[in-house]
C-alpha cells in the first residue's frame, strides 16, 4: 500500500509539474488584428504600384498596411478601424492627380501617404490642401515641396497639408558633394540628370556645393528616362576626363547608365541620390558596380533599434515585396496620421467632429513620437526634423553603410 | 446460530498456504533481493529524483524576463549644436579661429568623443576640453573647437553645409559621424576663413 502511494505521489507531482511549465512557459502573442471598431478611418496610399520603380511603391504600401494593422491590433484609437487604399500613380504626375482626386472623393479617406516621386507630390499637393486632407510623403525630397520655389533664398510654405518623414534634396546633395570632394577625394565630375523634378533638382545642390568646395565639372547631360541605351552619354563621359559620375535620378536609368560607362570604358564611379538606393540598382549596374555611391534618407536600419520591431514585424505579417528604402519612412508617416486621428477623436468625445479632416490636418502638425525612424515630428514648413542621412558604397554585390550624418542646423 | 460473523479463513485459503512450501523457492535476482531488502530507501530515493527532476525542469524553463535592450548606438543619442564664435585660446597657433558648440547625450550609457575632426585638407582642429571626453545621458557641455588653418588654398571659403565629423564611442559601438552644423555655421566658418586667410597667409 505505500509503495502504491508513494509511487500515485510522485507521478501526481511529476504531472502536475509538466503540467505548470506548460502553462508558464510563454507568453502567447496572439491575437486579432482586426479593430472592433465602429467608425472606419481609411489612410490612403499612392505610389507606383506597378512599373520600374514598384519595388519602392509596393514597400510603401506594405509598410502603410503594418502601421494601420498595428494599430488596429493594439486598438490604439477606441471605436476606430483603420484601413488602407492604395492607388497606383505609375510614377506619372497625371496619374498622381487622378489619384489625389479619388481620394479625396472618398469620404472615409482621412489622410494620404505617398507619394514616391517628387515631381508627382507636385501634382497632387493643391488636390489635397483644398481639401484640407493631410499628405505625409515618406521619399520626396524636392526642396520646394515644403519650402517654396524660392527655397534657397527665401523660405515659404506654400501647402499646409503637405508633410514629409524624408530629409530633403537641400541636404542630400550637398552632403553627397562633401563626400565625394573630401573623403573619396574625385575632383572632375561629370552630372547627368533625367529632367525630373527629383533627379535635376538633386543634380543641382549637388553641383553647387561640388563647386563651391573647389571640385570641377567636366560636362553635363540629360537623359531620357524612356529608354535604356546610354551610350552616346557614356562616350561623353569617357572623353571627359571625369573622375567621378553623379547622376539625378532614379536606378530603372541608373543602372544600365552606370553599366554603359563602364563598359565604355571609364572605371569611374557613380554616384546618386537615394532614387538609386536600392538593390535593383546592382542588379542592372551588374558586377562592375563596385564602388559606386548612393546617398539615402535616414541612418542604417541596423543602427536603429526602433526598426528592429518594424523589420521583425514586417517579415512576420508575411508581405511578398521587401519594405525597401522607404518601408520605415512610411510606417512612420502613417503612424503619424493615426496618432492624429486619435488626437482629434479624443479631443471629441470619442468620434471624428464633422471637420476631422481639417482638424487631423493641423494635429498632424503637432505629432511628435517615437518611430521606426527615430524620432519623428515636423518643422514649420511641414519637413521632418529628424535629418539624417547616410553614404552606401556598393561592396561585394550589395549597399553598405559607409558614412552616416546628422543635419543640426 | 445464525446471523453472519466475520468469517474465519479455511485451511488452504490464504494465499500463502496455496503456496506449494514443499517446492523449491524460485532463485531470485539480487537485484530483487536488494530491493526487498531497501524498498523504503529505493522508493524514497526515486521519489527524491522525480521531485528533483521535476523542479530542475521547471525551473529551467520557467518564464525569463526579457533580455535588456541593447544600449543605443552613441550616434543615434547624441545631438551637436553650433552655438558661437568663441575667442580663439591664448597660445593657439597663428590662423586659427575658434567657435563653440553644444554637445548633448539624450539616453544609454556615457559616450565619449574621442577625435573631432573636419574634412579638409587645409585645416586641423582641435577641442577643449580635448579628446576623448565622456559625457553622460541628460546631461550636455559645450564644447570649443578652433581651427587653425594651415593652407589656404585647400580650404573652401564657402561650403554651404560644412560639417564636422566627431568619433562617438559607448558601450555599445564606436562611430565616426557627421554633424552638418547648418547655415550659422556655415556663415561663421566663411567668415572666418577670409580672416584667417587674409594679407596671403597659410
Amino acid at each position: 500500500m505505500r509503495q502504491r502511494s508513494l509511487i500515485t505521489i510522485t507521478a501526481a507531482l511529476a504531472a502536475g509539474a509538466l503540467t505548470l511549465t506548460a502553462c508558464g512557459s510563454r507568453d502567447d502573442d496572439g491575437g486579432s488584428d482586426s479593430g472592433s471598431g465602429g467608425t472606419k478611418v481609411v489612410i490612403g496610399v499612392d505610389a507606383p504600384l506597378t512599373g520600374d520603380l514598384s519595388a519602392l511603391g509596393l514597400g510603401i504600401k506594405n509598410s502603410v498596411d503594418l502601421a494601420a494593422k498595428t494599430a488596429n491590433k493594439q486598438k490604439l484609437v477606441d471605436g476606430v478601424t483603420f484601413e488602407i487604399k492604395a492607388l497606383d500613380d505609375q510614377a506619372q504626375p497625371s496619374s498622381g492627380q487622378a489619384n489625389a482626386s479619388t481620394l479625396v472623393a472618398d469620404k472615409s479617406v482621412y489622410g494620404v501617404v505617398g507619394p514616391l516621386n517628387s515631381s508627382v507630390a507636385e501634382s497632387m499637393q493643391k488636390v489635397f490642401d483644398d481639401a484640407k486632407l493631410v499628405e505625409i510623403s515618406p521619399a520626396n525630397t524636392g526642396p520646394a515641396l515644403t519650402q517654396g520655389v524660392d527655397w534657397q533664398t527665401k523660405k515659404v510654405r506654400t501647402y499646409k497639408s503637405y508633410f514629409r518623414t524624408a530629409t530633403t534634396d537641400a541636404i542630400q546633395g550637398p552632403f553627397a558633394a562633401q563626400y565625394v570632394y573630401n573623403d573619396a577625394k574625385k575632383k572632375n565630375v561629370f552630372v547627368i540628370d533625367d529632367k525630373k523634378t527629383y533627379g535635376a533638382g538633386l543634380a543641382a545642390t549637388f553641383t553647387e556645393e561640388f563647386k563651391k568646395l573647389g571640385g570641377k565639372v567636366v560636362g553635363t547631360d540629360h537623359i531620357d528616362p524612356d529608354t535604356k541605351d546610354f551610350s552616346a552619354v557614356a562616350t561623353k563621359v569617357k572623353n571627359s576626363g571625369a573622375d567621378v559620375v553623379y547622376y539625378g535620378g532614379e536606378y530603372p536609368q541608373a543602372g544600365p547608365l552606370s553599366k554603359q560607362i563602364k563598359a565604355a570604358g571609364a572605371k569611374i564611379p557613380l554616384v546618386g541620390g537615394d532614387g538609386i538606393y536600392d538593390p535593383t540598382f546592382v542588379e542592372l549596374a551588374g558586377a562592375n558596380s563596385a564602388g559606386d555611391l548612393a546617398t539615402s534618407v535616414g541612418a542604417p536600419v541596423e543602427t536603429l533599434d526602433s526598426a528592429k520591431q518594424f523589420v521583425a514585424d514586417y517579415k512576420a505579417a508575411g508581405y511578398k515585396e521587401e519594405y525597401a528604402a522607404y518601408g520605415g519612412y512610411s510606417y512612420d508617416a502613417a503612424w503619424a496620421i493615426i496618432l492624429a486621428v486619435k488626437k482629434v477623436v479624443e479631443d471629441n468625445d470619442g468620434k471624428l467632429p464633422s471637420d476631422a479632416r481639417a482638424k487631423i490636418t493641423a494635429a498632424t502638425q503637432n505629432v511628435s513620437f517615437d518611430g521606426v525612424t527615430g524620432k519623428v515630428s515636423f518643422d514649420e514648413y511641414g519637413d521632418a526634423t529628424n535629418k539624417q542621412l547616410t553614404v552606401y558604397a556598393v561592396e561585394n554585390g550589395a549597399w553598405k553603410a559607409v558614412k552616416s550624418g546628422t543635419y543640426t542646423g | 446460530m445464525s446471523g453472519v460473523g466475520p468469517v474465519e479463513p479455511g485451511e488452504g485459503t490464504h494465499p500463502r498456504d496455496a503456496l506449494d512450501t514443499t517446492a523449491p523457492p524460485r532463485p531470485r535476482g539480487r537485484l530483487t533481493e536488494l530491493y526487498d531488502r531497501h524498498r523504503r530507501a529505493t522508493l524514497a530515493t526515486a521519489t527524491a529524483t522525480a521531485l528533483l527532476a521535476g523542479g530542475t525542469y521547471l525551473y529551467a524553463t520557467r518564464p525569463q524576463p526579457p533580455a535588456p535592450p541593447a544600449p543605443p548606438y552613441p550616434s543615434q543619442v547624441t545631438d551637436l549644436h553650433y552655438l558661437s564664435g568663441e575667442a580663439t585660446p591664448a597660445g593657439a597657433a597663428p590662423h586659427s579661429f575658434s567657435f563653440g558648440v553644444e554637445l548633448s547625450v539624450l539616453a544609454g550609457p556615457p559616450v565619449t568623443v574621442t577625435r573631432v575632426s573636419q574634412p579638409y585638407a587645409g585645416m586641423s582642429v582641435t577641442s577643449t576640453p580635448k579628446a576623448p571626453f565622456r559625457t553622460s545621458a541628460g546631461t550636455s557641455r559645450k564644447v570649443v573647437i578652433t581651427m587653425h588653418v594651415a593652407q589656404c588654398r585647400k580650404v573652401p571659403w564657402n561650403a554651404g553645409l560644412p560639417f564636422l565629423d566627431v568619433t562617438l564611442r559607448n558601450t555599445r559601438a564606436i562611430e565616426v559621424h557627421s554633424f552638418i552644423l547648418g547655415q550659422r555655421y556655415a556663415q561663421h566658418l566663411s567668415e572666418a576663413l577670409q580672416v584667417a586667410c587674409s594679407n596671403g597667409s597659410g
